[in-house]
């Protein structure tokens, strides 16, 4: 397939491969009891700077934070939310990787379904009955 | 920096030959250890000659069903590689510039992460 050749397979490393298209991006975010929090948009790095030269032996930059945000219209028609509109997920939070993004906090800590949470409060509980589980 | 500005980015060598786009970024959870995940690090990124993403990982994992789609899928990506952090020798807006000297490496993902 390939006109060099078969290329090698890189240095062996001692942690978890992750790939950020594969096994982050899009995957759904659980908090600690299970719960949905959000998708996994777009991913944070940090020791990047965009344009500047690296240096020889420069530390490699490190996953900081995972983010969310209004990306539905940008995903249409191109570009991204300012970074200001993304809401982190530290990544000191994130529990587990696999079929989905297990976090090892609770959703009601983080601002990434502020969204959900506003709609409880200023809509559903205000409809009778919406203060309390359906029997 | 956030990653979604750097995949699709064209990929250049020290001469200035475009090489393809980064399709994907590999990270090692290899750092610090956290209270639930040890911290994670750029290791490289994938480039990929003939498309501006990569769709499905098929050429990075041993997978081959459906074979019509995952035929597809390799011929689309072939020739993909992968880059190591210390053969980068900066990302810009605009351009991904690799060092003179930098190696390709096959970038099939190890067989315990494949299947995530």
């Amino acid at each position: 397939m390939n006109p060099d050749g078969p290329l090698s397979p890189h240095p062996p490393v001692a942690g978890r491969v992750l790939d950020a298209q594969l096994h982050l991006l899009d995957r759904q975010v659980l908090d600690a009891d299970g719960v949905p929090v959000t998708t996994a948009d777009d991913i944070e790095i940090d020791g990047l700077e965009a344009g500047v030269p690296i240096p020889p032996g420069a530390p490699a930059p490190s996953l900081t934070a995972l983010l969310t945000g209004p990306v539905l219209g940008t995903r249409i028609f191109g570009g991204r939310p300012p970074s200001s509109r993304l809401i982190r997920i530290l990544w000191k939070d994130v529990a587990d990787v696999g079929i989905v993004i297990s976090l090892g906090v609770r959703g009601g800590s983080l601002d990434a379904d502020w969204v959900e949470r506003w709609v409880r409060d200023k809509i559903i509980a205000r409809i009778p009955g919406g203060r309390h589980d359906p029997r | 920096m956030i990653l979604g500005d750097v995949l699709g980015t064209p990929v250049h060598d020290g001469d200035g030959n475009r090489l393809g786009r980064v399709a994907d970024a590999r990270f090692v959870i290899d750092g610090a250890p956290g209270q639930l995940m040890a911290g994670a690090r750029l290791f490289g990124l994938v480039v990929s000659p003939h498309s501006a993403a990569s769709f499905l990982g098929y050429e990075r994992t041993g997978l081959t069903q459906p074979w019509p789609l995952a035929r597809i899928l390799r011929w689309r990506h072939r020739g993909s590689f992968l880059v190591q952090w210390h053969d980068i020798a900066m990302i810009g807006p605009d351009s991904v510039a690799l060092r003179a000297d930098f190696t390709r490496y096959d970038p099939a993902l190890p067989k315990r992460a494949g299947g995530g």
